[in-house]
């Protein structure tokens, strides 16, 4: 580990990411990513260690004494957040930063971003939103927070069902599944206004809404056809089109991140994952390998290489296989995976105590991290990206 | 060497025909009687045929199950549906049809409650409709579950429209695992739980 530690150094001090960086140094990011580093947090208290503290265990960061930390963060907030990073056995900070405007949630989010780009390689994220569905009894609304589970606000008030929401890309808007007209709607809900339209309402179900990542197209299942089944449309509810015909029900599905591929489920058998072009045709498993039974809920990874996706009934596991299918690696006990901005980190729900809760994911490391308890069943999580 | 490439190519077509035709499923044709190759097989119609003199008896043909999905359409019924209606639980309670894990097959032990409905509403052409309300145990994921339920209430109309009920009377709607009839963690809750329940719908 110490050695690792020393190669993370070297990394820091070389600046991985430059034109020069070698085959060595792709080694050291890869074992590294793996790695829960060590970090000791020093003169911050409040909610400014707290911030910190949690954004870098999301991460696969674990807090330690600076005895013990391969990297020690220091700070000091008088109003503004000032703050360095050390790595162990350094003499200097690899760099010193003052944290102005926001307040100190926002400047201490600022600040493990600057930390965690550097010892993660990889884009900030916080503080993002979540949208999610909260249920208490027998009724459910759409709740919006922080990903941290910070600032919750509850969105509906139709005391009925309602639930999978998913963020409109570059629009503070969601879709989501409705049950207030006493059949399943998907309603275009906009945060800012506060005002609802309805975005699909056939006969039948209207269900699972997902945008595309360039915000221009809608993928949903609809039955209207006779069976549940894939079909898309336009943002702005024109040009429906069905993709699927079988009378084998399709659920749930994920966009590739250049908005031209969907990949959902088909229950053929069992439930399997399927990639099928927006723009229609023949549609393809995705071969998965070393995860048996049900395959369900997939996200595709921003950066466009993985499929997360629940295995299992019941017992449900998170799991990541190659977007072009390969061997899945099983993570941890939860359903409905969600990534974030980064392509590392998953949000997800597992039952805990007879109720949802949701929990962050750090996929290489495997490390787990509960947002904070929010009243009531939360599940489906919807990451803005 | 040529001839593993052969056998690897072959099992790789095989392996890959499956995924170029999908989970498309293709209506099941009638089966040809043995010994009858030189007649061609014969088309399916409604009703007994009579047999005519030195003609091979065929058996009546059971009635043809539809196995492709037809679209959703209420017709005139749409307004019953839309507009101000009465909804009643109680009446079709005992007819509420359960089904295996996983599954939106109708079981044979379910039919007669099938049977009870088509019943009721072939015999009658007020304006009432039916909404069939599709359900699963908690054993599958939200969205999953959304599109199970839906195929489970979808497979009851079709088999009552198999049985001569007009199905635009007929609406879907699924509850996912949202409204499990009990909330317990094992099978004697799950397998309540997974059930189409029926309710019928009268104008106001």
């Amino acid at each position: 580990m110490k050695t690792l530690g020393t190669s993370i150094l070297a990394a820091l001090l070389l600046g991985i990411g430059s034109p020069r960086a070698g085959a060595d140094d792709v080694i050291v990011i890869q074992k590294a990513a793996a790695h829960l580093v060590k970090v000791s947090i020093s003169g911050l208290s409040g909610e400014a260690e707290s911030v910190v503290a949690f954004d870098l265990s999301v991460l696969g960061m674990e807090i330690t004494s600076p005895e013990s930390a391969e990297f020690a963060v220091t700070g000091h907030d008088n109003g503004r957040i000032e703050g360095s990073l050390t790595p162990a056995g350094a003499a200097h900070p690899v760099w010193v930063r003052a944290y102005a405007g926001g307040d100190t949630r926002a400047q201490a989010h600022a600040f493990a971003n600057d930390i965690i780009k550097d010892i993660r390689q990889t884009p900030p994220i916080f503080p993002g939103k979540i949208a999610f569905r909260q249920q208490q009894g027998n009724s459910a609304e759409i709740c919006v927070s922080d990903f941290d589970g910070h600032d919750p606000v509850v969105v509906t008030h139709d005391g009925t069902l309602v639930g999978g929401p998913c963020w409109i890309p570059g629009s503070r808007g969601l879709l989501y599944t409705s049950w207030k007209s006493g059949d399943t709607e998907i309603l275009n809900h906009n945060l800012g206004t506060g005002t609802r339209s309805v975005f699909a309402h056939y006969p039948g179900a209207n269900l699972s809404p997902e945008v595309s990542p360039d915000g221009q197209q809608v993928a949903m299942i609809l039955s209207k056809g006779g069976s549940p089944n894939l079909w898309v449309a336009g943002i702005d509810g024109t040009g429906l089109r069905q993709l699927t015909r079988t009378r084998d029900e399709d659920s749930s599905s994920c966009w590739s991140p250049d908005s031209r591929d969907i990949c959902f489920v088909c229950h053929s058998g069992r439930a399997q994952l399927l990639v099928i072009s927006a723009s229609g045709g023949p549609a393809r498993t995705i071969p998965v390998a070393g995860v048996y039974g049900n395959l369900t809920s997939p996200d595709w990874s921003p950066d466009g290489k993985w499929i997360a996706f629940t295995s299992g009934s019941g017992n449900f596991t998170i799991c990541v296989a190659p977007a072009g299918g390969g061997p899945a690696q099983k993570l941890v006990a939860g359903e409905d995976p969600c990534w974030a901005p980064n392509s590392r980190t998953i949000i997800f729900s597992r039952r805990a105590n007879n109720k949802q809760t949701l929990c962050l994911l750090d996929v290489p490391t495997k490390h787990v991290k509960d947002v904070r308890q929010l009243s009531g069943s939360c599940s489906e999580p919807s990451w803005a990206r | 060497m040529k001839n593993v490439t052969l056998i690897a190519t072959l099992f790789v077509t095989i392996a890959l025909l499956p995924a170029f035709t999908g989970c498309a499923h293709k209506p099941v044709a009638p089966t040809p009687i043995p010994n009858m190759s030189q007649r061609p097989a014969p088309t399916p119609t409604p009703g007994p045929q009579g047999p005519g003199p030195g003609e091979i008896v065929t058996p009546t043909p059971q009635p043809q199950v539809s196995t492709e999905p037809t679209p959703l359409d209420y017709g005139k019924f749409a307004g019953l549906f839309a507009g101000p209606h009465n909804e009643d639980r109680d009446k079709f309670k005992a007819d509420t049809i359960h089904f295996d894990f996983d599954s939106s097959t109708i079981k044979p032990s379910e039919e007669p409650m099938l049977q009870d409905l088509a019943n009721y509403f072939k015999n009658n052409d007020r304006f009432e409709g039916l909404v069939i309300e599709g359900n699963c145990d908690e054993r599958g994921t939200e969205k999953y579950n959304l599109s199970l339920g839906e195929r489970r209430a979808l497979a009851a109309r079709e088999y009552l429209g198999n049985l001569g009920v007009n199905v635009e009377r007929i609406k879907t709607v699924t509850y996912g695992k949202s409204r499990p009839v009990d909330p317990g963690h094992n099978e004697a809750a799950w397998k309540q739980n997974r059930r189409d329940e029926f309710v019928l719908v009268t104008q106001k």
